[in-house]
């Protein structure tokens, strides 16, 4: 069974359609890269697959659960990482943690134990009694992906999960997001090619809210005759420098 | 168990946030010190008896109500304003718990931003002589508790329709009608005309007649006041409810 599903999705608001009838289907366990330039339809290919948005037409399936007729059993399967971070201000990192395993129907105790695992996995021990809009931007993404894993998710969607970083700080998230591969199924969108490159299985690459190209990181550079992805990457966006 | 999770993180949210204090608690019982003193200044020929301690406590209680609303409308609209309720919507979380979660630990500060209105008030009828009385005090805080969903299906209302730089924009003119039609810093009873007729059309002014009847042991005509109350508390409540409920799934679509 594929971990996600993606049938003829299509996705318009209005006149302008953000999804073009695309059809995709990702493995367990896969790290898979959604790369676009702005206005691609990666956000809203994503939004539709954790029911943060209704499609159009088509159909998305999750573990082989629609996304929009069996949104509850969806929800419970998957997590998301955000654009912008997602964290509850004033509360401190441990109470954050908690907090979402809590929501997620898991017992008080086990809410802790999981909140301990995740900031011994997250290295967040130093600031795990810091109210979270005190912590740096790194620090906060760290646990808005934390905040998404301690839920034990089948899939994983991240969001631009390093935009606004800097490079040590995305360098850390690299590091913690190759840990997870092959243990969870992670969609991802980013607009750091050389972030795709180095983490994602596979690629597809979208513009106007269709699938252009789709394979490894070398099929698409192999696919674009370039030598570098960001070369391929915009030879098959079809946008020329 | 998912309303109360999510009501604990909301009640955190408020206890730290520092304008809770200032606002919801602090605000009024210094608005009640301060107007006790403008009310001493005033000449007993004046015949200007809103002041008194009887009547200005119902009015500061409800004064105080105003406070909760701007609060609740604050954080659900900076919640919605964020990425955070994006997070939750991804989550099992249904409209309902959302809406309880966030009316449970409001209602808590409300229940208490009363009480402390009342202890203040008795503090102050004490030290001028004339002590309202602690069965007043009781059931006026008890008949206090629809104005106070009122108020909170206000915030709720505000803070789901608008983002957290118009919500309190909107707050502020409720605020500013329950001050004046609500009979807390100018007497209706005296009035007659146009104005009157709105003021008894509106709740504000039934809100704070409530608890200055019920504190003052007189009862005159308050079935009809309370009623006015609690269909307007039910009323707002109901839209405010729906409101969030619908935006909720607009925001998904």
């Amino acid at each position: 069974m594929n971990a996600v599903e993606i049938k003829n999705l299509t996705k318009k608001f209005g006149e302008k359609t953000a999804v073009n009838g695309i059809s995709l289907e990702i493995k367990v366990g896969e790290l898979f890269g959604l790369l676009g330039i702005n206005g691609a339809g990666k956000t809203t290919t994503l939004r539709i697959l954790s029911c943060l948005s209704k499609a159009t037409s088509g159909e998305a399936f999750i573990y082989g659960k629609s996304v929009s007729e069996n949104a509850s059993e969806v929800k419970q399967m998957i997590n998301i990482s955000t654009q912008e971070t997602a964290v509850a201000p004033n509360l401190t990192v441990r109470e954050n943690l908690i907090f979402i395993a809590g929501i997620y129907g898991y017992s008080k105790s086990e809410r802790i134990k999981k909140a301990d695992k995740m900031i011994e996995d997250f290295s967040l021990s130093e600031v795990s009694g810091k109210k979270a809009k005190l912590l740096s931007g790194g620090w906060q993404r760290r646990l808005s992906i934390a905040m998404a894993l301690i839920t034990e998710p089948k899939v994983l969607f991240l969001d631009e999960p390093t935009l606004g970083l800097d490079v040590l700080a995305r360098r850390e998230l690299w590091s913690i997001i190759s840990k997870l591969k092959g243990r969870i199924t992670i969609i991802l969108t980013t607009h750091y090619l050389e972030e795709a490159e180095a983490l994602s299985d596979r690629i597809a690459i979208m513009t106007d809210g269709n699938i252009k190209a789709l394979g490894t990181a070398q099929e698409l550079k192999d696919s674009a005759g370039c030598e570098k992805f960001e070369d391929a990457f915009i030879k098959i966006a079809g946008r020329s420098i | 168990m998912r309303t109360l999770v999510f009501a604990g993180r909301n009640f955190r949210e408020l206890l730290r946030d520092p304008l809770s204090y200032i606002f919801c608690l602090g605000f009024p019982v210094i608005m009640l010190i301060i107007m006790s003193i403008v009310n001493k200044s005033i000449p007993a020929e004046a015949g200007m008896t809103i002041f008194n301690i009887e009547n200005l406590s119902s009015g500061i209680a409800v004064f105080g109500m105003t406070f909760i609303m701007l609060f609740t409308a604050l954080q659900i609209s900076k919640d919605r304003c964020g990425a955070f309720l994006t997070r939750l919507y991804a989550s099992p979380m249904k409209p309902s718990e959302f809406i309880t979660g966030y009316t449970l630990p409001i209602i808590i500060i409300a229940i208490v931003q009363c009480i402390i209105t009342y202890i203040a008030s008795f503090i102050i009828s004490l030290i001028l002589g004339k002590a309202i009385s602690i069965s007043g005090i009781f059931i006026s805080g008890f008949v206090l508790i629809p104005p106070e969903v009122m108020f909170i299906g206000f915030g709720l209302l505000f803070g789901s329709l608008f983002n957290d730089k118009s919500a309190p924009a909107l707050c502020s003119i409720v605020i500013t009608l329950s001050c004046i039609l609500g009979g807390i810093w100018m007497d209706i009873e005296n009035l007659s005309g146009g104005l009157k007729k709105i003021c008894e059309v509106l709740p504000f002014y039934h809100a704070v007649r409530i608890g200055r009847m019920s504190l003052n042991g007189v009862y005159d005509d308050f079935g009809k006041s309370m009623l006015i109350v609690c269909i307007y508390a039910v009323l707002i409540y109901m839209i405010s409810t729906v409101t969030f409920s619908v935006k909720m799934q607009k925001e998904q679509k």
